[in-house]
């Protein structure tokens, strides 16, 4: 727990321009002496236009961080803002539209509904909405992720890495306030694992998107601009401009 | 491997009950079927038996003569009978008819009342239920119905006709029970002293003698005594032999009850083997890796195909344990309605036969394993590779060339056979043609479901998917793909819809035909007739009628029976106005001089006839006449009698007969209810008179046709109902498929209403679907059954009915959608994106 001491440092840092801020989240599953502390209090931020990758040992709470954080779990404690929103308040109808309106999901499998085509996926989210896709962020979206003679095919004819893609562009497409990826290379080969993040690298720097993901690859998570590193619920460490080897000292420091 | 798959059934027991449900219901109808029947016939038996402890014999007339009347005992016998040694008593039963007049001074009700002998002693066995016996005959009593309805009760007069429609007066003593008599209970009857009633009824002798033995003599030896003493001609029988005999006589009525319930089970039953397969087969598909994972640690082929199989026999017998008690349930509750509505049935406690329950077992028990066969079958397809496999694949369907093959057969086998029963002539023959043509055809579509069914998904969603956005479109696509499921989902539901738009179909049919018929055959605003059909009205009516200036087309009609060539045929004639000209097969009705005839087809054709033949017929007054055959007619255009001659050649061989039916019209701007009021006032004064306005006959036969359709489509309501598990069961098992699909769509900003709406659209449309096909298949066999059933149809489509029992379906649709959905609802995303 030496490392605890650095993390009022920067949670507090870049609260001006966070996408996403978490104060004092705490999650507990059951009860008595079932009870699961899976979050025990933490507080963190996240900068708008900011890659960050979120680690920690299998059961350090790193999941359930994220969807506490993308409003798809409730908390037991703590507020979570989204932009000027804050979640915690919110009903079930409001956060469902919350999430239609402002947060991208990648995960890390089963992302696609296998009755629709490519494209079709891809615009999902706007339907849903009920709102026009804008034809030139369409464009620009399927160009990025190189998908543009794959969009008329079901997700059972595509591979692996292609269906990640058509996932990075359906979650790009309605340029939401931040996206959260969940493992999205877990389940990929490394080429197609490195084509993903790259194309998650890219929309960060050049369409200025906010992603917060989740992953136990130093490697992908060498990709973000900063790590965070989580251990029993609490927030442990974290790292700017990571390449894989100071990802995997930090973890190895965090599992000793 | 028995442990693993009843630990699998207990950890899904609602999955267990929903499927039990189907089954249950069906087996529930047929056990319910037998219950009601058994405890009629157990009823019957009961008080059969009871009556032959009162009676030690009982003497019928042999049957044999092929007479069109009643056979009779005559009245001589019951002496002859008394004198036998060993009788301590005989009485002999007279049933006949005796109309009871109204308070309203005409004949009541629609047929006249039976007069009836109410013995004396102790072979009396009718219950009198208040008041006493008729001692004297100025003293009568009334069944209770009729004793209700007329408003009569004990210590009032009433005036009953006699055969020769005379009016007596009686006092009323007391109110009886007309027991099991179903005929009976149909007429009403007024019961008297023997003597009162055979003078009432002019009957000639007795229904039946039944006879007391002396103290000390067997019913054997009596009724061999009395056989010796009457000779042929008898048929003698113990108590105990006629009481089972009439028990038996009862049997074959329950009997026929019994068929016609059952046909509805079967078709229930049969729809429920859908439900079953489709279950067991959604239920294998979502078990391929706990199959392969037990394929993997050593199980063998045949192990996993018993463990399926064995779960359909734990579900079998626990739903038709289920399903008997559901029948009992039924059987016993189908008979307080009907004890309630006054049917005429005997109380018994509801009887559950061993029969039943070994029937409803077995019945329960093959259609379950029999349906879970063929999933068990591809059960054990399963490679133990699949275990490692992340993601289920979706499943792919392409027609196969031999179940295209098949299918064309029975599509070709079944229009064929429809093709071929149309130009066949109309008849039963014809019909069962027809109907194996259904079938066939039914067979064909079943076979070739999942192939239409992608087609039919897109038509009938285009209209959802355009209205409900997103849902609609998600729901359009999901009803989609998986054909072969949702193929069998809706076909379920098809066999009820089909069903029951081919009923409404021949009800309307049948309707407007009759209808057709009636404005043809009764042209006329009234008909005026006896109530009871053999007798006659004075002719002096029909003269009244034809004085009034309010009416007009004044036609009596008059016949008898006279035997004509070998066999007996009513004979009769018309005096009506110029203008009414019966439609005749060559010539206008001109060609009936004196001395001719002209005659049905059936006459014609049964006695070898061809006009210009000479026709020998006995008359009453003028011995046998030979008449010339001057044409024939139809009797379906021409309501003629059989051999009709003219009025003055009637007249002169059978003497003064009355009208047995006055046709009166209203003239031009005289209301109908002015009318009426005319026609009554001439009928005031002969209480037999019946008027009876066109509307009044079509006003009846819609409704007996409405109650027919009423009762068919709510016995086929259980097969609906049972599809409709089928069509709840199946979108739960695929909501549970999809849950993290489901969780993905919320995650992306679905809201819980959307999702609800995703599936309740999902199953309107596997609804609409089944009913479509159903109402295609319904109306077109419908309409090929109704072409059999007569030579000359109006077809009518019951537009509104049809379109009732679509948007029913789909409602029933979304219905059964809402269980299901509410679950998939309010799955936690975060859990159900886990799962799987």
């Amino acid at each position: 727990m030496t490392i605890t001491g650095e993390v009022g440092a920067w949670s507090a840092r870049g609260d001006a321009a966070a996408a996403v801020v978490a104060r004092g989240l705490t999650k507990v599953y059951g009860q008595g002496d079932a009870a699961v502390h899976a979050l025990r209090g933490v507080d963190i931020s996240f900068a708008t236009g900011a890659f960050t990758a979120i680690m920690g040992p299998s059961g350090s709470g790193k999941s359930t961080l994220m969807h506490c954080l993308a409003g798809l779990d409730t908390v037991s404690g703590g507020q979570v803002h989204i932009g000027d929103v804050e979640l915690t308040g919110l009903n079930d109808k409001q956060l469902t539209l919350l999430r239609r309106e402002r947060i991208g999901f990648i995960f890390q499998a089963f992302n696609l509904l296998p009755t629709l085509t490519a494209e079709q996926n891809i615009r999902l989210p706007l339907e849903i909405a009920g709102r026009q896709a804008d034809r030139d962020l369409f464009d620009r979206v399927v160009e990025t992720v190189g998908l543009r003679d794959r969009l008329g095919h079901k997700p059972a004819e595509l591979s692996g890495g292609q269906q990640q893609r058509v996932a990075v562009a359906r979650a790009l497409i309605s340029k939401p306030q931040v996206i959260f990826a969940d493992e999205p290379t877990g389940n990929l080969d490394s080429r197609s694992g490195a084509e993903v993040l790259s194309f998650l690298r890219t929309s960060v720097h050049e369409l200025g998107q906010t992603i917060v993901m989740v992953t136990h690859d130093p490697v992908a998570a060498s990709y973000a601009d900063r790590v965070v590193f989580l251990r029993d619920g609490l927030l442990v460490s974290e790292l700017v401009k990571p390449t894989p080897q100071s990802v995997l000292d930090t973890l190895m420091k965090l599992e000793a | 491997m028995l442990k693993t798959t009843l630990a699998g059934l207990r950890a899904h027991k609602l999955r267990l009950l929903l499927t039990s449900l189907a089954i249950a219901l069906g087996v529930g109808f047929i056990a319910g079927t037998f219950v009601l029947t058994d405890t009629i016939d157990a009823g019957f038996t009961q008080k059969f038996s009871a009556a032959a402890d009162r009676i030690d014999a009982a003497v019928t007339p042999a049957p044999g003569e092929a007479s069109r009347e009643v056979p009779l005992v005559p009245v001589a016998v019951l002496e002859r009978v008394r004198a036998v040694d060993g009788v301590a008593d005989a009485q002999g039963l007279v049933q006949g008819t005796s109309a009871l007049m109204g308070k309203d001074g005409k004949v009541a009700g629609d047929y006249p009342t039976a007069g009836v002998s109410i013995a004396e002693g102790s072979l009396n066995r009718t219950l009198i239920t208040s008041g006493s016996a008729p001692k004297t005959p100025a003293e009568a009593v009334l069944d209770e119905n009729t004793a209700r309805i007329r408003g009569f009760a004990v210590g009032e007069t009433i005036t009953v006709l006699d055969s020769e429609e005379v009016k007596h007066e009686f006092t009323l003593v007391g109110l009886f029970d007309v027991g099991l008599n179903q005929e009976l209970g149909f007429t009403g009857a007024v019961g008297f002293t023997t003597g009162t009633a055979r003078s009432m009824t002019g009957e000639k002798g007795f229904r039946e003698i039944d006879v007391a033995a002396a103290e000390g003599v067997t019913q054997e030896a009596v009724r061999d005594s009395i056989a010796a003493a009457l000779g042929s001609g008898y048929r003698v029988k113990t108590g105990k032999d006629y009481a089972d005999a009439m028990a038996r006589q009862n049997g074959a009525d329950t009997q026929m009850i019994t068929m016609g319930l059952l046909m509805f089970g079967l078709v229930a039953m049969f729809v429920a083997a859908l439900v079953i397969y489709n279950t067991f087969n959604i239920l294998v598909a979502q078990r391929t890796r706990e199959m392969a994972l037990l394929r993997c640690i050593g199980a063998t082929r045949g192990q996993v195909f018993g463990s399926i199989v064995l779960e359909s026999v734990v579900v079998g017998l626990l739903s038709s344990v289920l399903g008997l008690l559901l029948g009992y349930g039924l059987g016993a509750g189908a008979l307080a309605v009907l004890t309630s509505v006054g049917a005429p049935l005997p109380s018994a406690t509801a009887a559950l036969a061993p029969r039943t329950i070994v029937l409803g077992l077995v019945i329960g028990l093959v259609v379950t394993v029999g349906a879970a066969l063929l999933p068990a079958r591809s059960a054990t397809r399963v490679a133990p590779i699949a275990a490692l496999r992340t993601q289920v694949e979706e499943h792919t369907f392409r027609a196969g060339l031999i179940r295209v093959i098949f299918a064309s057969l029975f599509l070709v086998a079944g229009v064929g056979a429809t093709v071929a029963a149309l130009g066949m002539e109309a008849g039963q023959a014809a019909l069962i043609v027809v109907m194996v043509g259904g079938s066939l055809v039914f067979l064909g579509v079943l076979t070739l479901g999942p192939v239409i069914v992608k087609p039919l998904g897109a038509f009938v969603g285009w209209l959802p998917a355009r209205l409900f956005k997103v849902p609609g479109r998600l729901a359009v696509d999901n009803s989609r793909r998986n054909p072969k499921r949702s193929a069998t989902t809706t076909v379920a539901l098809t066999v009820g819809v089909t069903l029951m738009t081919l009923i409404a179909v021949l009800t309307g049919t049948m309707r407007a035909t009759y209808s057709q018929k009636l404005d043809d055959q009764f042209p006329v605003d009234f008909m005026v007739q006896p109530q009871a059909r053999d007798s006659g009205l004075p002719r002096a009516l029909a003269e009244g009628l034809r004085t009034r200036p309010e009416l007009t087309g004044v036609a009596a009609f008059r016949q008898t029976l006279a035997k004509v060539g070998k066999d007996e045929y009513e004979v009769g004639t018309f005096v009506a106005p110029a203008d009414f000209r019966p439609e005749l097969a060559t010539g206008s009705i001109d060609v009936l001089k004196p001395g001719t005839a002209v005659v049905a087809d059936y006459v014609a054709k049964e006695l070898g006839l061809k006009v210009g033949d000479r026709l020998p017929v006995r008359t009453a007054k003028a011995g046998t006449v030979e008449l010339t055959v001057v044409s024939t007619f139809d009797p379906e255009v021409a309501d003629l009698a059989g051999v009709t001659v003219p009025d003055g050649d009637f007249e002169r061989y059978f003497g003064a007969v009355g009208d047995s039916r006055v046709l009166v019209n209203a003239r031009d701007g005289v209301s109908s209810e002015q009318a009426r009021k005319v026609v009554e006032a001439a009928a005031q004064p002969y209480p037999t008179a019946k008027v009876a306005s066109s509307t009044e006959v079509r006003g009846e036969f819609d409704e007996a046709l409405d109650m027919m359709l009423m009762i068919i489509t709510g016995l086929l309501g259980l097969a609906v109902l049972i599809s409709l598990l089928g069509i709840a069961n199946t979108l739960s098992l695929s909501v549970h498929e999809r849950t993290r699909e489901s969780a993905l769509l919320r995650a992306l900003g679905l809201t819980r209403p959307q999702l609800r709406w995703m599936l309740s659209v999902e199953a309107l449309i596997l609804g609409l679907i089944g009913a479509l096909v159903g109402v295609v298949l319904g109306v077109t066999f419908g309409w090929a059954a109704a072409q059999t059933m007569t030579e000359e149809v109006a077809f009518r489509l019951p537009v509104v009915q049809i379109l009732a029992f679509v948007a029913l379906s789909g409602l029933a649709g979304v219905l059964a959608a809402v269980l299901p959905a509410r679950r998939a609802a309010r799955a936690s995303i975060v859990g159900s994106l886990a799962s799987g």
